[in-house]
């Protein structure tokens, strides 16, 4: 996952990182991405595009180095993160760190791996990306079989997709790595360095930005982008803000909603002209 | 719904590359023709989702937001001209929109469909129903039209906040001309359209 995390090699060493890998942020990943544009001698992005902890890296791109880029679509995202969802991610992370082969993150070279906590941290967290509507349509009350097992299988459909995800998710995503990446986000906090004004964190920005929320997502709710929206029209910049209709919750942004489509190839064609590409 | 007569006045009332605010620019139509036209830097707020998506996809930079609601965000003086076409009548606190426009626009251009239009009395007077005509559509239970007023309405509300109007034109269906005489009665019976310049004194 990514480039460099606690699963590389800390060459001095001779051994991955574990948790000795230092604790980084939004930002650090943005400036990642600027020094590889920069080595690619790429003066300015066209667009950046991301959802969720995507959109929080394009709304730091817009605000830190809003000369290198022409427009950002940040998606179903936030400024900052909020208590509920650092709380989510709390909870995540208690499974991991709590699972006796976590072994203070130092399981890369043994047997046993985090499995369950990490697969317990991805249940809860799937749970977020998807809406009670969602849920319900999918999956209803529908039994994996006609009768019920009086105890503590998945009897219901909904319990055994849940523990499909969490399972499989394990074999792709290193529980270290999930420790790190969620910190970053609860830490993400774009007004923090303006005193809690947001504004003051758009104020050089001349980037074209479009914000995009979704109407059934209650993890990023558009409350939140909203406050971005009111931000950015106290600098009076170029922004441009739709809530989509859907009912599939924050996933949405993965998923082929027709009109989010629509509106994304609309803008991103209009900026392209602006731009005279 | 936006006719080519008021498409032009409005158009002949900007200036190139001014920063334009369209306040309720619906499907995005008169930005896009002032942005191809003018090369202004334009910017709309319009309530219903799919307004928005048009006009996003025109490549305009449009918020999904509300007039009552939402104008307090911009700082005093942030365009040049702040548009208001066929949209002050469905607000539900119209002089508070007004008094805000005047705060973040350095020019208002405020369009009205004009109650006072003689066809929709006609309706009133001898079939006693609500008017529905082409540019007044929808049935009283379902328009958004929830602060129709007349010409002369508009121009008293601008005198009791102590607004001077600039420039007044109505809208004869054939033509656009001049408002010389704001009292006028046949103005106001004649016009289904008014439209006004205001602009506000803070500099």
């Amino acid at each position: 996952m990514g480039t460099t995390g606690p699963s590389s090699i800390n060459e001095q060493e001779n051994v991955q990182y574990g948790m000795k890998f230092p604790i980084f942020t939004i930002k650090d990943m943005v400036n990642l991405q600027l020094a590889l544009i920069d080595s690619l001698e790429i003066d300015q992005l066209f667009s950046v595009v991301g959802g969720s902890m995507g959109g929080m890296q394009a709304l730091e791109w817009a605000s830190s180095y809003p000369e290198r880029v022409y427009s950002a679509i940040p998606i179903a995202t936030s400024y900052r993160h909020s208590a509920q969802n650092i709380a989510f991610h709390e909870v995540g992370r208690q499974a991991i760190m709590n699972d006796p082969n976590w072994q203070q993150g130092n399981y890369y070279n043994k047997e046993v791996k985090p499995r369950h906590g990490l697969s317990v941290a991805r249940m809860i967290a799937h749970i977020t990306y998807l809406s009670e509507g969602a849920f319900q349509e999918k999956f209803g009350r529908d039994m994996q079989s006609k009768v019920l097992s009086w105890g503590f299988d998945a009897d219901f459909q909904v319990e055994s997709y849940l523990r499909h995800q969490g399972i499989s998710f394990v074999d792709r995503f290193d529980a270290n790595s999930y420790l790190y990446i969620t910190r970053a986000m609860d830490y993400f906090d774009l007004s923090h360095s303006y005193d809690g004004d947001l504004s003051a964190a758009f104020k050089n920005t001349k980037c074209k930005i479009m914000i995009v929320s979704f109407t059934s997502d209650w993890l990023f709710p558009s409350s939140e982008s909203l406050a971005i929206v009111k931000a950015l029209n106290k600098t009076a910049a170029d922004v441009s803000f739709i809530e989509v209709a859907s009912d599939k919750g924050h996933d949405s942004f993965l998923l082929e909603v027709k009109d989010f489509y629509e509106i994304l190839s609309g803008f991103i064609s209009g900026a392209a002209r602006k731009k005279g590409i | 719904m936006l006719n080519q007569l008021n498409k032009k006045l409005i158009s002949s009332l900007i200036m190139n590359n001014a920063k334009v605010l369209d306040i309720g620019c619906g499907n995005g139509e008169l930005l896009y023709h002032l942005e191809k036209t003018k090369s202004i830097n334009g910017q709309g707020i319009e309530i219903s989702p799919k307004g928005v998506k048009e006009s996003v996809s025109k490549g305009l930079s449009v918020i999904q937001g509300d007039a009552d609601i939402d104008l307090v965000n911009f700082p005093d003086n942030t365009f040049d001209v702040v548009i208001l076409s066929h949209t002050l009548q469905a607000t539900h606190k119209p002089r508070e929109v007004l008094i805000e426009m005047l705060r973040i626009g350095k020019k208002c251009i405020i369009s009205i469909p004009n109650f006072g239009y003689w066809k929709y009395r006609i309706q009133m007077l001898f079939f006693g129903i609500m008017p529905i005509t082409r540019t007044l559509s929808e049935p009283w239970y379902s328009t958004q039209n929830i602060h129709l007023c007349t010409i002369k309405d508009f121009i008293n509300m601008c005198e009791s906040l102590n607004v001077s109007i600039n420039e007044a034109f109505r809208n004869t269906t054939y033509s656009i001309k001049k408002i010389n005489k704001p009292n006028s009665y046949m103005n106001n019976l004649l016009s289904i359209e008014g439209i006004f310049v205001l602009s506000n004194n803070i500099n």
